[in-house]
């Protein structure tokens, strides 16, 4: 990873719009959190508060807000030239945007979520809340990081991608669940709690690694379309 | 040190550079050409941004696409003003010279900074920096880490005239320590001032290659039509009909007569003393047809 590269992406990351939003969406999430502890059937409504929050919007909605912009925005005003043009390897370039992004969304998903778990009251809730946040949003981040590298309309591409395969067509069947991101670290809840959710089968050990294969092939895609690309 | 082989580069149906050749080497050389003519794009795969369709170009006789390394001896500032705004002057430059490893990235960019007659210490963020500013950041990150190779995108572009002499200059002087200087323009007189050896591409082809002179004279043996405004236009015509600097005229009202060459060197030459002949005033001379696009056709049909 570059160093440099890393440090100028970070600096694009945090805009006050931007900033605005992630408070939003925390206070969103703490708010949630108290309802659910105040529910009748704590475990499962803080379950699947935190699944269909965490998860499904916050995690998906900051990781495409700040991934698709990391190399995104640079391709979109013309000035990844000033980091193609050096002799760095591609490879650091990409792997300099990733870590952008997943320096600000990991730690501030992760807190926010933990922080709503322990809220919730429910104790085996709190180390799983952390674990499936963290996953989840570095998955999305190699998703959105290539996207916003590949497409010029990627934060409309991945509304699209969230709302129709993510929250949509994943719920229809065994298989679409299998290729939705979202039902992996959803799955480490359901483990965590025994709260049934509409998950496809599979090992307790595939929750974990699919979503850091999602990651890092996000971040390979990414690194091979920095040698293909042209540059503006 | 930079070679191009039968490059050609298209997008799409549009055909950008067209079996392109040349090879160039220390010293400044101008890449002529109007707008759309396919300089950027030539400019942009000598430094590897783009992949040629066809052909190959080497710099250091590497192929800058392909090979990271050879972008360390290699120096671009692009067309366009996008620069990263949310920067100062000297953090920009030093992520050039960070990127370029070099061992003291500050002081090779408050060096490269002052070279190009801005203010190192200046705080402010690029997006505040007015135009000319700008091209002059934008050639301070291309220079920062000494390349051997300088391509520069119509660069004075924004400048005021005393910066675009002392832009002119550093080219110069760089092209005297053995560096190749690529300069692209698109303002005829202004390649006039950068060097003998210029490249002219029209049309995405390279139209015309050599010493600007001759060049220069290859365009002045073009036909030219000219308009001359003076109190005797008939006595005028029929003096440079005599000396047979013009082919043909034509009178337009009391005072103008337009008229037309073979040879504007000679017509040049002797249109003043035909009018001291005449005791005609001069009051104006105007090219008819000497917008660059014209002239650039006239070189592709060479």
């Amino acid at each position: 990873m570059n160093l440099a590269v890393y440090r100028v992406i970070l600096r694009t990351q945090l805009s006050p719009a931007r900033l605005l939003v992630l408070a939003g969406l925390s206070g969103v999430a703490i708010l949630l959190a108290f309802t659910a502890r105040a529910s009748d059937d704590t475990v499962e409504v803080a379950t699947r508060t935190i699944a269909n929050f965490g998860i499904n919007i916050f995690a998906a909605f900051i990781a495409l807000a700040l991934g698709s912009a990391a190399l995104g925005n640079l391709v979109e005003d013309r000035t990844l030239v000033y980091l193609w043009l050096r002799p760095v390897s591609r490879h650091s370039i990409a792997t300099a945007a990733m870590a952008a992004v997943v320096t600000v969304v990991v730690p501030i998903l992760v807190v926010v979520m933990t922080v709503a778990a322990v809220i919730t009251g429910v104790g085996e809730l709190v180390a799983a809340t952390a674990v499936a946040t963290a996953l989840a949003a570095f998955a999305y981040s190699g998703i959105f990081v290539a996207l916003g590298l590949r497409f010029k309309r990627s934060l409309l591409i991945g509304l699209g991608y969230i709302a129709i395969w993510e929250l949509l067509m994943s719920r229809l069947g065994d298989w679409f669940a299998r290729l939705s991101i979202r039902s992996y670290p959803m799955s480490i809840l359901s483990d965590a709690t025994d709260v049934s959710m509409r998950l496809a089968d599979r090992s307790t050990l595939a929750s974990y690694i699919v979503p850091l294969a999602v990651g890092l092939a996000g971040l390979l895609y990414t690194s091979w379309s920095l040698t293909r690309t042209e540059i503006d | 040190m930079v070679q191009a082989a039968g490059v050609s580069k298209w997008f799409g149906d549009l055909v950008a550079v067209s079996d392109v050749s040349f090879s160039i080497g220390a010293g400044v050389t101008a890449l002529l050409g109007p707008n759309g003519a396919g300089k950027s794009t030539m400019l942009r795969m000598m430094c590897g941004l783009a992949k040629p369709s066809n052909g190959s170009v080497t710099v250091l006789g590497k192929e800058p696409r392909s090979d990271v390394a050879v972008l360390g001896r290699i120096g671009m500032a692009p067309q366009q003003e996008s620069l990263l705004d949310h920067l100062s002057g000297q953090e920009f430059v030093e992520l050039a010279a960070n990127l370029h490893h070099l061992q003291r990235p500050a002081e090779s960019a408050r060096q490269a900074i002052q070279t190009v007659e801005l203010d190192p210490d200046d705080p402010r963020r690029l997006s505040t920096y007015s135009k000319g500013m700008r091209q002059r950041i934008k050639l301070a990150q291309a220079i920062v880490h000494d390349p051997l190779v300088i391509a520069l995108d119509e660069p004075l572009t924004g400048l005021d005239p005393r910066q675009r002499r002392e832009m002119i200059s550093l080219f110069h002087r760089l092209g005297s320590e053995g560096k190749c200087v690529i300069v692209s323009s698109h303002v005829l007189d202004e390649v006039e001032r950068f060097g003998s050896r210029v490249l002219v591409m029209a049309q995405g082809r390279l139209a015309a290659e050599g010493d600007f002179r001759e060049i220069r004279n290859l365009m002045d043996d073009r036909p030219l039509r000219i308009s001359i405004r003076t109190d005797q236009p008939r006595e005028l015509a029929i003096a440079l009909l005599d000396r047979g600097v013009i082919s043909g005229c034509r009178l337009e009202g009391t005072d103008g007569v337009v008229v037309d060459t073979n040879d504007a060197a000679a017509f040049r030459r002797a249109v003043a003393p035909a009018a001291r002949e005449q005791d005609a005033s001069l009051r104006e001379l105007r090219p008819l047809d000497d917008d660059l696009e014209s002239v650039f056709r006239y070189l592709v049909a060479q």
